[in-house]
C-alpha cells in the first residue's frame, strides 16, 4: 500500500537538472508528449471528466440529490437510468458526474497546495542550508516516519470528518514527500556552474531562486505532482469510504462506494461504478505522468 | 559497519520521541469528549467531572504527555477506554492479524512483482513490456478497497467460492494454517498485494532494463558468457534496491491496512485503529498510532542497515 | 536475503498447509451438543465484567445472559408489555415513615459460577462498585453506564445475610425499575484476581483485576463464560445450577460474533455461518424469508423522534405546528416503502396496551388536510412556508436508516408548508449536542433534533425529556420545555409508590405529553431478528430484551 509515486523519478529529475536554459527544451517534451499515443488518449479521458464534472448542471442530468424510496436500486441500463439508481433511489449517472466535482477537489486540491508549499520549503531549505535545512528537513522526517495511508487517517480521524478536513490532513501528507525531492533537486543545482555565474554577476538569493532554482526544480517536482494524485485520488476517496472525508448527502465518488457497499448483495454492478470512476482518473494521471517522464527523459 | 548502525540508531531516536509528541498531540486535538465511550449522553455533569479526574484528563496536557511518554517507555500503552483491556495487548493481538495478512499479501504481491519485473525488464519494448506494465500500472492505481469489494462480489457474492468477511470460522484466536482458514484470507491477501505487486514490477523492470543496457553487459555477452551467469548478475546488482523497495512495502502494508481491513473485517491494526477513531478511545488510538508508527521506522531502519550491509558505498554518504 | 528467507518460510507453510489438510480431512466425530451461534450489530463484543457497554444490545448479549440483577424484565409474553418482576430479590418495599429508605429481600440458595454464595454482602459490594469511589473494587469505566441508569440510588448497607437496605437521595418510586441495570459480579471471583494482580498502587491493581475479571467472569445468570477472544468471539455455556429451573437453558452452548455490517450479517446467516442475526438488511427481507429462515419483530421501548426546541423564537412554540408536523407523516408509507415492514408507527411514546400509555386526547394519525388546516391557522401556507432545520446523523446506534426516513419527513412535510432543512453531522457531535442543548453553538441554529431513545424506564422515556430542570446541561431536555403541568405530573409519579397508582401516574404524565405534541413521533424500531429454522422456541418480547434460556435447536 504504498503511497509514493516510485521509482526512476530521481532520474527524471537529475536529467531536467541541466537543461533550465531551453526554452526548446520544453517545446521538445511538448512534442515528444503528443506522439505519445496513450498520454493523448488519457488526457482525452481526464479532460472529459473534468468538463462533464465542471459542466453538469447544463447536461440536462437528473437531480442528483433528489431521491424516491420506490425507485430504488435499479439496474444498469433501466429505462430513464442509464446507470441505475442507488440505494435512495437518486440517478446513478447524475450523482457520478457530479461527484466529479468534490472528488476531483478533494482529489487534486492537497497536491496542488502542497505542490505549492512543499516546493517552496524545498526550496528555502535546499538553497539556505545549514540550521534553516536542518530545521525544516527534521521536521519533514518525522512526518515521514508515518506510512502515509496511517498520516492521513490519524489526521482526518481527530481533525472528524469533512471535506475542509480532509483536504488539510492530505496537504499535511504530501508536503514532506514534495519538500524532500525539492529540497535534494535544489541542493543539486545550488553548487552547479550557472548559478555560481549568477552570484558572481551581483544576482540577489530570490531572484537565483526564482530564475535559475525554480524553473529547474519545477520540472520534476511537476511530474512527481501528476503521480501523486493519482494516490491522493484513491486516499481521498478512501478518507469518505471510510467515513472521515465528505458527508452525505453530498455526491462524491468514495462516500457513494461507502454507502452503496451495503446494496453489493442486491445490486453489486451499480455499486461498484463509483469505484470504477476512481480507477479511472486515478490510472489516467499515473499514465500521464509515465508520459511525461519519459518524454522529459531525452536521452532515450 | 557497528559505527554506523550505531549512527543510524542514535539518529532514530529524536524521530522515536517526535512520532510520540505528533501521536499524542493529533490525538489531542480531537473535538469532542474523551470519555464518550463509557459516558452517556444521560449522564450527569457532575458524572462526567468525576469521571474526567479518574481518568487524568483534566491535567495539562504537557503533563499527560509526560506521564504517558513514561508509560509508554516502560511498555506500557495504558488501558482502552472502552474496554478496560491493556492497550499494549489489545495492539499487539490485532498487529499479529496484520502480519499475517501482510506476509500472505507479500509472498503473492513480491513473487509477481519480481517475475513481471524481471519479464518485462528482459524484453523491454516487446509486448511481453507492454502487458506487464499495463498490469503494474492497473496495479498502483487501483483503489484497492473497491478492488476488495469487487472481488467480494464475484467471489462471495455471485459464485459463493469464498467467505466475504472475518479471520475464520472460530475468529483470529482459532487461527490454523488450513484451507478451512486460509479461504478467509484469499480476498483481503489478493487485495492487499496489487500495490506492492505493482511497484515492485516497476522497480525490478526499471532495474533490470538499466543494468542490461550497460555497456559491460553487452560485452559480456559478446564473450560468450552464458545467460544464466548474466541473469545472476542482473539479480546481483538489481537486489539491494529491490529489497529495500520491498521492505518499505511490507512497511506500509502494515501501517495502511485499515482500508482493506475494513472492507473485509478483517482483525487487525487497522479495524483496531477504526474502532478507536469512531469511539474516540484516546488511549487506544494513541497507542495504536504509536505502534504502527514505531513499526516502521524500525522497519526502515532495517532496510537502511541491510543496504548498507550490501551495498558498502551507502555508509559512506 | 529477504527474498530467500520469504521463500524459505513459504514453502514451510505448503506443508504445514498440506498437513493440516490431511487432519481436516479425517472424518469428524459429530457431538450431540448444540450451538447457537448469534451475528450481533455492535463493532465489538460488549464487555463482560458485569455492566456491559453497547447500549441495551449489551445488555441483552454480556447482561442479562452470564448476569442476574435484583429486578428483571418480564420477558416470557410476546403479546403482553414486558414489566419488572423479581430477579436476585424477592420482594422489597419502601419505608413508611421514610420515603427514602428501601429494604429488599434476597432470594436464597443462589451462587455464583465460582460456587460463592451469593448474599448481601454482595449486593452492597455491587453496589459500591460504581457508587463509593473509595472502595477497592470502584471502577470508574462502570460508572458511567450504571449510574446514569439509577440516578437516585445514593448507597446501600446489609441488614442481615438475605436482606440490603437502599438509600436514595431523594424519593423515588423509579428504584426498582432502574435496578433492572445493577448486575451482580462476584466479588470473591473479583478477589481473587485482585490478590494475585501486579500493580504499583491499590488503584493499578484493581484496574488489573476487573480486566482479568472481564476475560473469566462469574456471575449468577443461566450462561457461563467458557472463552473470550476479544473483538472477535464470546463462548457462553449453560449454567445447569441456574436458580430458576425453568430458565435453565436448553441450549448447550451459545457464540456471540460482532458484525457490525447489516449485510455481512446477512451474508453470514444465509451462508450458514451463524443461527441468528440481529437487524438483517431491510433489502434482504424477502430473500430471507424465501430461503425459509425466521423473520421476528416486535415492537420495542423505542422512539424514533425529532425533539423539538422550545427556545425563544423557534417556530415550535406554537403548539398549531407541533400538531401539523405529526398529523403530515404517513407513517405507514414509510414502513412499506422504505423499511420492509420493520418499524411500528408512534402515536406517543408508549403504544395502546403499555400501562404508561394513558389516554390521551390528541389522536396522532395521518390527515394532512387537518394538518394544512392547522398550518394555515397558525399563518403559513403554500405561497409561505416554514423554515425548520433539524440536525441528524448518518448513522448511529438505534437511528434505523436516519437519512432516507429524515428524506422521507422532508418530502412529507414539504405538502404542508414546512421547508424543512436537514443539517447532517457526524453521530457522536449528535450526540454530544443532544446533551448540550438547542441553545449551545454546536446545534447550528437547529430547531429540531433527532436523536432516537430507548423508552424501557419512566425517567428515560419521560421524565428527562419533559422536567423543566432536566434542561442542559442536567440533562436530555434539550429543547428546554418549561411546563408546570409536566413537573408536577412527574414529582406525582415519583412519589406515588404504590406500583398500580405509579403506573396510573406515569400514564397521565404521557397523555399529557402526547396531547401537548411534546415530539414529533415518527416509529418505534422493532428489533428485527433472522434466525435459521433449526431453532425452535423463541418468544420475542416487547422489550430490548431477550430469553435465550426456553429456545432450542434440532441438529
Amino acid at each position: 500500500m504504498s503511497i509514493s509515486p516510485t521509482s526512476a523519478l530521481s532520474d527524471a529529475a537529475l536529467q531536467a537538472a541541466p537543461s533550465s536554459k531551453a526554452r526548446g527544451y520544453w517545446a521538445t517534451v511538448g512534442r515528444r508528449l503528443l506522439r505519445d499515443k496513450v498520454s493523448v488518449a488519457c488526457a482525452l479521458i481526464l479532460a472529459l471528466i473534468f468538463l462533464s464534472a465542471l459542466a453538469a448542471p447544463w447536461l440536462g442530468l437528473a437531480d442528483p440529490y433528489q431521491g424516491s424510496m420506490i425507485r430504488r436500486l435499479r439496474h444498469i441500463g433501466t429505462a430513464g437510468y442509464p446507470l441505475g439508481t442507488d440505494e435512495l433511489g437518486r440517478d446513478m449517472l447524475a450523482r457520478l458526474i457530479y461527484g466529479g466535482r468534490l472528488s476531483l477537489i478533494v482529489g487534486i486540491l492537497p497536491v496542488i497546495l502542497a505542490f505549492g508549499i512543499g516546493t517552496s520549503l524545498g526550496l528555502i531549505a535546499g538553497y539556505v542550508g545549514g540550521k534553516i535545512n536542518t530545521a525544516i528537513m527534521r521536521t519533514v522526517d518525522v512526518f515521514y516516519a508515518f506510512p502515509s495511508v496511517l498520516l492521513a487517517i490519524a489526521i482526518s480521524g481527530a481533525l472528524g470528518a469533512g471535506i475542509v478536513n480532509s483536504i488539510v490532513s492530505l496537504t499535511i501528507v504530501f508536503v514532506p514527500q514534495i519538500t524532500r525531492i525539492a529540497e535534494s533537486v535544489t541542493t543539486g543545482v545550488r553548487n552547479m556552474d550557472f548559478v555560481e555565474a549568477a552570484r558572481a554577476s551581483g544576482a540577489g538569493p530570490f531572484t537565483i531562486m526564482r530564475v535559475h532554482m525554480l524553473g529547474n526544480v519545477l520540472g520534476p517536482i511537476f511530474v512527481y505532482a501528476t503521480g501523486l494524485i493519482s494516490v491522493s485520488m484513491i486516499l481521498a476517496a478512501g478518507l469518505s469510504f471510510l467515513g472521515l472525508g465528505t458527508k452525505p448527502p453530498e455526491p462524491e465518488w468514495g462516500l457513494m462506494l461507502n454507502t452503496l457497499r451495503t446494496a453489493i448483495y442486491i445490486n453489486p454492478w451499480v455499486a461498484a461504478l463509483p469505484g470504477a470512476m476512481i480507477f479511472a482518473v486515478s490510472i489516467g494521471f499515473n499514465l500521464l505522468s509515465d508520459g511525461m517522464r519519459s518524454a522529459m527523459d531525452i536521452r532515450n | 559497519m557497528l559505527a554506523y548502525i550505531l549512527r543510524r540508531i542514535v539518529y532514530v531516536i529524536p524521530i522515536v520521541v517526535s512520532v510520540a509528541l505528533v501521536c499524542f498531540m493529533l490525538v489531542h486535538i480531537t473535538p469532542g469528549d474523551p470519555l464518550v465511550a463509557i459516558l452517556p449522553a444521560d449522564a450527569s455533569q457532575e458524572l462526567a467531572s468525576q469521571l474526567r479526574i479518574a481518568y487524568g484528563f483534566d491535567r495539562p496536557l504537557p503533563v499527560q504527555f509526560g506521564l504517558w511518554l513514561w508509560k509508554a517507555v516502560n511498555g506500557d500503552l495504558g488501558h482502552s477506554i472502552a474496554t478496560g483491556r491493556p492497550v499494549l495487548s489489545e495492539v499487539m493481538r490485532a498487529v499479529g492479524n496484520t502480519v499475517t495478512l501482510a506476509i500472505a499479501a507479500a509472498m503473492i504481491g513480491f513473487t509477481l512483482g519480481l517475475f513481471f519485473g524481471l519479464l518485462a525488464g528482459y524484453f523491454r519494448d516487446t509486448w511481453v513490456d507492454k502487458v506487464a506494465t499495463s498490469i503494474a500500472i492497473a496495479g498502483v492505481s487501483v483503489p484497492h478497497y473497491w478492488l476488495g469489494m469487487v472481488l467480494v462480489i464475484i467471489f462471495s457474492v455471485q459464485l459463493n467460492w469464498l467467505p466475504a468477511v472475518g479471520a475464520g470460522p472460530g475468529g483470529s484466536g482459532a487461527w490454523g494454517w488450513d484451507w478451512e482458514h486460509i479461504r478467509y484470507l484469499v480476498l483481503p491477501a489478493v487485495t492487499t498485494s496489487v500495490i506492492p505487486m505493482g511497484i515492485v514490477t516497476r522497480t525490478v523492470r526499471a532495474l533490470t532494463g538499466d543494468i542490461l543496457s550497460q555497456d559491460f553487459v553487452e560485452a559480456l555477452r559478446a564473450k560468450g558468457l552464458r545467460e544464466t551467469h548474466v541473469f545472476r548478475h542482473v539479480i546481483k546488482n538489481a537486489a539491494p534496491t529491490a529489497m529495500a523497495v520491498m521492505g518499505l512495502q511490507l512497511g506500509y502494508m502494515l501501517g495502511g491496512s485499515i482500508l482493506i481491513e475494513t472492507v473485509f473485517s478483517w482483525p487487525g491494526s487497522g479495524l483496531l485503529l477504526n474502532s478507536a477513531i469512531f469511539q474516540r478511545d484516546l488511549p487506544l488510538l494513541q497507542g495504536t498510532i504509536l505502534v504502527l508508527a514505531l513499526f516502521f521506522v524500525f522497519l526502515n531502519l532495517m532496510v537502511d542497515i541491510a543496504q548498507a550491509a550490501i551495498d558498502p558505498r551507502i555508509k559512506r554518504s | 536475503m529477504r527474498i530467500e528467507k520469504s521463500g524459505r518460510s513459504r514453502t514451510a507453510a505448503a506443508v504445514v498447509i498440506l498437513a493440516m489438510a490431511a487432519v481436516a480431512a479425517l472424518p469428524r466425530i459429530s457431538a450431540a451438543e448444540t450451538t447457537l451461534r448469534i451475528g450481533m450489530t455492535a463493532a465489538d463484543i460488549p464487555r463482560t465484567l458485569g455492566q456491559p457497554d453497547q447500549g441495551f444490545e449489551g445488555n441483552r448479549f454480556t447482561g442479562l445472559t452470564m448476569y442476574d440483577a435484583l429486578t428483571m424484565w418480564d420477558l416470557s409474553s410476546a403479546d403482553k408489555a414486558s414489566v419488572v418482576i423479581p430477579g436476585l430479590a424477592t420482594e422489597w418495599k419502601v419505608d413508611d415513615a421514610d420515603k427514602k429508605k428501601w429494604t429488599f429481600r434476597l432470594r436464597p440458595g443462589v451462587i455464583f459460577h465460582d460456587g460463592s454464595p451469593f448474599n448481601a454482602d454482595a449486593v452492597v459490594w455491587n453496589v459500591e462498585k460504581v457508587l463509593k469511589q473509595d472502595a477497592p473494587q470502584f471502577d470508574p469505566s462502570q460508572v458511567g453506564v450504571t449510574a446514569s441508569r439509577m440516578p437516585t440510588l445514593a448507597s446501600a448497607r446489609k441488614i442481615d445475610d438475605m436482606t440490603v437496605e437502599m438509600i436514595t437521595k431523594e424519593p423515588d418510586s423509579f428504584l426498582p425499575i432502574n435496578l433492572t441495570n445493577l448486575f451482580m459480579a462476584s466479588p470473591a471471583k473479583w478477589q481473587k484476581f485482585y490478590d494475585a494482580a501486579q500493580g504499583a498502587d491499590a488503584k493499578a491493581k484493581s484496574q488489573a483485576a476487573w480486566a482479568a475479571f472481564a476475560k473469566d467472569a462469574s456471575g449468577t445468570g443461566p450462561w457461563k463464560m467458557s472463552s473470550f477472544t476479544p473483538r472477535e468471539r464470546l463462548e457462553l455455556v449453560k449454567n445447569e445450577g441456574y436458580w430458576d429451573k425453568a430458565r435453565v437453558p436448553k441450549v448447550d452452548k451459545m457464540v456471540l460474533l460482532p458484525m457490525p455490517e447489516a449485510n455481512a450479517r446477512t451474508a453470514a446467516l444465509l451462508s450458514g455461518q451463524v443461527d441468528w442475526i440481529e437487524a438483517p438488511a431491510p433489502d434482504a427481507v424477502a430473500e430471507i424469508k424465501q430461503r425459509g429462515f425466521g423473520l421476528y419483530s416486535n415492537e420495542e421501548p423505542h422512539v424514533w423522534p425529532w425533539q423539538f426546541s422550545r427556545v425563544e423564537g423557534s417556530p415550535w412554540n406554537d403548539i398549531r405546528v407541533r400538531k401539523a408536523a405529526n398529523l403530515c407523516i404517513d407513517r405507514e408509507g414509510l414502513k412499506d416503502g422504505l423499511l420492509a415492514g420493520l418499524m411500528v408507527p408512534a402515536t406517543g411514546t408508549f403504544e395502546p396496551g403499555h400501562p404508561w400509555r394513558g389516554n390521551p386526547t390528541f389522536q396522532i394519525k395521518y390527515d394532512k388536510p387537518a394538518a394544512q388546516k392547522l398550518m394555515q391557522e397558525a399563518g403559513y401556507g403554500p405561497t409561505k412556508k416554514l423554515t425548520v432545520k433539524v440536525q441528524t446523523s448518518a448513522s448511529g446506534s438505534g437511528q434505523m436508516l436516519p437519512l432516507p426516513m429524515n428524506e422521507y419527513l422532508q418530502q412529507a412535510l414539504a405538502e404542508c408548508y414546512f421547508d424543512v432543512q436537514l443539517d447532517v453531522i457526524e453521530w457522536n457531535t449528535l450526540f454530544t449536542n443532544w446533551r448540550r442543548g438547542a441553545k449551545d453553538p454546536s446545534a447550528n441554529g437547529a430547531n429540531a433534533t433527532n436523536v432516537t431513545y430507548a423508552a424501557m424506564d419512566p425517567f428515560f422515556a419521560l421524565v428527562r425529556f419533559l422536567q423543566s430542570s432536566m434542561a442542559p446541561p442536567v440533562s436530555n431536555n434539550w429543547g428546554y420545555i418549561n411546563n408546570p403541568k409536566f413537573d408536577e405530573l412527574v414529582t406525582k409519579a415519583r412519589q406515588t409508590f404504590d406500583p398500580t397508582e405509579r403506573d396510573k401516574a406515569l400514564a397521565e404524565l404521557h397523555a399529557a405529553s402526547v396531547d401537548d405534541a411534546a415530539f414529533l413521533y415518527v416509529a418505534h424500531d422493532v428489533a428485527p431478528r433472522a434466525l435459521s429454522p433449526k431453532i425452535k422456541g423463541f418468544v420475542q418480547p416487547k422489550s430490548w430484551f431477550v430469553d435465550f434460556s426456553p429456545i432450542s435447536m434440532t441438529p
